[in-house]
């Protein structure tokens, strides 16, 4: 089925437009969830959250991108739930590892700073984004956005998962660089 | 909590680069499509001219590399000023990776040690002073250069690492970089490592999979992608395959024939093997006939004469299941149909290790290479070096391969020798460094830098150029502050085509590199007399 007839069954408040969404969509989903919480029913649960939010939402939504819309819900939801029980220590620790990575994004506080709003903050990093080669953008978003492992991120790429190490490595030190030379700070 | 905010704010990016990232097909790695096939064969043809003066074998086996420093000269330096317009005027021609001979680009330093804490600021001089040939006349080809670096420990702690240097060549050319290396100002004792090869094997012309040519490195993103894979590093490091692999030699020697009657006089081996359980590697043998059905093979040499300029080493190295015998016949010539009399040898069965084998052989190869003018240092090269390359071809690409290449499955060892030395690599010079806590080590590197260009007479309208590029991160495991490059000595050539931000008139001004680009270009063309 078509995004635009699933969304149009939510409008209806048709019930199969869960299923539906769970049938395209459910296991796209539960990677994602996945990814950040390393715990089937952690993942699943979050998933049926998203399903939930989703149904709230629309209407009066009618997101333009559908799957990207759902798999920003879920990432939310998953990454709040981490928190969650970070703070109890079980789980997530891919997800530290994670965020420890992304610690070397942070521009050093050394120059007039701008505080951006997380839209504007997020505009500039999706220009910084396409300006990389395609490969190097791809590898960034599928491990920061979609939470894949470097191993899953050189399977689907074909190549060592060093390569993808060090494209990552790369990849944050010119997000910082640029982060720096824009002037912003988190 | 910055982190977290970060990943929060991620995803909130632009939904279409999402959408890129889970809905991307990854490339195949198809160097060999990325240029035109006439191209090639043009590039092909103009090499071939050039070689013949190799002899045959070069000619069957040899590749683009060395051949460089003849090729320009061949060009025309109005063509060259008329594809200088062309060049400008059209984006794709731009990129050094268009010419048909890619040097590769010069590589930024890194360090053995990951995430060591060190900062980086790297300055890298162009230097185009002209060279000069044996006549003392002034060469306009390459350029000189010096990348410097300033390595800070910001850390409470003094930090020893091995610095990398990664250059691109090959092992025969290394010795035309005459690379040294200065830390704090004092000469570093340097030890050089070899990667493995850096391209691939395939034929643009033939859509069936031959493996018989060397295929790339073509572009910066070929040697980008080598070294952003930490194995490529590692296996350079290490010491080469395992060749202590018992092997069967039979050595031929003592040569007679009737060579005032037949001056192409033929000494011919034959016999049956069972091509499972026996493999067989020659050297100094000229001709292979065989049959795949019976496992007949006959292997042939032209009868050294004293005057045909070949080795006279002559080997065949049975591995697996020895020969359970063999049978000599002499031959009127190289066809192998007229069979005379009066050929002889003396043929000597030992049994070794093709660690042995292999030894002897690339120490033969240097011999053989003692020319300074065609491979300066190369008669110096050390052995071990050679002998790790060696092993790697033959285990990976050779007939030690579950599946070898087209190009080596005759088991002409002294085609795949000279492979070892002529292909294209990421050559390491490795330093120890030690930055005090709290101060700065200056690490300077400087060598002599061959360029991209085309063949003379390949009619790309870009003969006479020599391109140059820059990586600014590839591989780099150094946390940089800052980058930049200045050309100096550029009196001799015009600048052509560049985005690196230089003047005609700029002799030394360091201009800034931005550290999100990955590559940067610089196009040349040497000034003719008259200009």
């Amino acid at each position: 089925m078509e995004d635009s007839e699933i969304i149009q069954l939510y409008w209806d408040r048709s019930e199969q437009a869960i299923a539906e969404t769970s049938g395209k969509y459910g296991s796209f989903l539960c990677r994602i969830a996945w990814n950040i919480l390393r715990s089937h029913d952690d993942a699943e649960e979050c998933v049926n959250d998203t399903y939930l939010r989703t149904w709230n939402a629309i209407p009066p939504a009618r997101p333009g991108a559908f799957r990207t819309w759902l798999g920003r819900i879920t990432r939310n939801l998953s990454l709040d739930r981490w928190n969650r029980e970070r703070a109890q220590k079980r789980g997530g620790d891919e997800t530290a590892l994670l965020l420890g990575e992304l610690e070397s994004c942070v521009p050093s506080p050394h120059r007039t700073e701008q505080h951006l709003e997380d839209q504007a903050l997020a505009d500039l990093i999706s220009s910084f984004l396409r300006a990389l080669p395609k490969e190097s953008r791809v590898i960034f978003l599928r491990r920061y956005w979609y939470g894949e492992s470097l191993e899953s991120i050189a399977a689907f790429l074909g190549c060592s998962s060093g390569k993808v190490k060090s494209s990552l490595f790369r990849t944050r030190g010119k997000l910082r660089i640029y982060l720096e030379q824009e002037g912003v700070s988190l | 909590m910055k982190a977290q905010r970060l990943f929060q704010v991620l995803g909130l990016l632009d939904e279409d680069l999402i959408d890129e990232a889970w809905t991307y097909v990854p490339e195949k790695k198809a160097s060999l499509l990325r240029r035109s096939p006439w191209l090639r064969g043009a590039a092909v043809a103009a090499c071939c001219a050039v070689m013949c003066t190799f002899g045959f074998f070069y000619l069957v086996t040899g590749g683009f590399r060395g051949m460089g420093s003849a090729a320009p000269e061949t060009a025309a330096p109005e063509t060259a000023a008329d594809s200088a317009d062309a060049g400008n005027s059209s984006g794709g021609s731009g990129s050094t990776a268009d010419f048909l001979s890619y040097a590769g680009p010069v590589l930024p330093l890194t360090t053995l040690e990951s995430g060591t804490g060190l900062t980086a600021q790297r300055s890298l001089t162009w230097d185009f002073a002209p060279g000069s040939y044996d006549d003392g006349s002034p060469r306009q080809w390459g350029a000189l250069v010096t990348d410097d670096y300033t390595l800070t420990n910001p850390t409470g702690s003094d930090i020893s690492v091995t610095a990398l240097y990664p250059v691109t060549g090959s092992l025969a050319g290394q010795g035309t970089m005459t690379p040294e290396v200065t830390v704090n100002g004092s000469a570093a004792e340097v030890t050089l490592y070899a990667g493995g090869y850096a391209g691939t094997f395939g034929d643009a012309n033939d859509t069936g999979g031959s493996t018989w040519n060397l295929a790339g490195p073509y572009s910066w993103e070929d040697y980008a992608a080598l070294l952003d894979d930490e194995s490529f590093l590692q296996d350079a490091l290490k010491s080469g395959p395992a060749m202590e692999i018992p092997v069967t030699v039979y050595r031929f020697s003592d040569f007679s024939a009737p060579h005032k009657t037949y001056d192409a006089a033929t000494q011919a081996v034959e016999f049956t093997i069972d091509t499972s359980a026996t493999t067989i590697l020659s050297y100094g043998f000229n001709g292979l006939t065989s049959d795949a059905e019976t496992g007949w093979r006959r292997y042939d040499y032209f009868v050294p004469d004293g005057i045909r300029n070949e080795s006279e080493q002559k080997m065949l190295i049975v591995l697996g299941e020895d020969l359970s015998g063999y049978t000599l016949q002499g031959y009127a010539n190289g066809a192998c149909e007229d069979p005379i009399s009066g050929v002889s040898c003396t043929v000597i069965r030992e049994e070794t290790t093709l660690s042995a084998v292999v030894t002897e052989l690339c120490r033969a190869e240097l011999s053989q290479h003692t020319d300074e003018s065609q491979w300066p240092g190369l008669s110096q090269l050390p052995l071990p070096l050679y002998e790790k390359a060696a092993a790697e071809l033959l285990s990976e690409y050779g007939l030690l391969s579950d599946t070898p290449m087209d190009r080596y499955t005759d088991g002409r060892l002294e085609d795949l020798l000279w492979d070892a030395l002529a292909m294209d690599r990421v050559l390491y010079l490795a330093v120890p460094v030690t930055i005090p806590a709290g101060d700065s080590t200056s690490l300077s590197i400087t060598f002599w830098k061959e360029p991209s260009y085309d063949f003379g007479g390949s009619g790309t309208g870009r003969e006479g150029l020599q391109g140059f590029e820059i990586l600014t991160a590839a591989g780099s495991d150094l946390n940089f502050t800052g980058q930049t490059t200045a050309i100096v000595h550029a009196d001799g050539v015009e600048i052509l085509e560049q985005d690196l931000g230089f003047s005609q008139e700029d002799d030394g001004t360091f201009v800034p590199l931005d550290l999100t680009r990955d590559v940067y270009t610089l196009v040349i063309r040497p000034r003719t007399r008259s200009e």
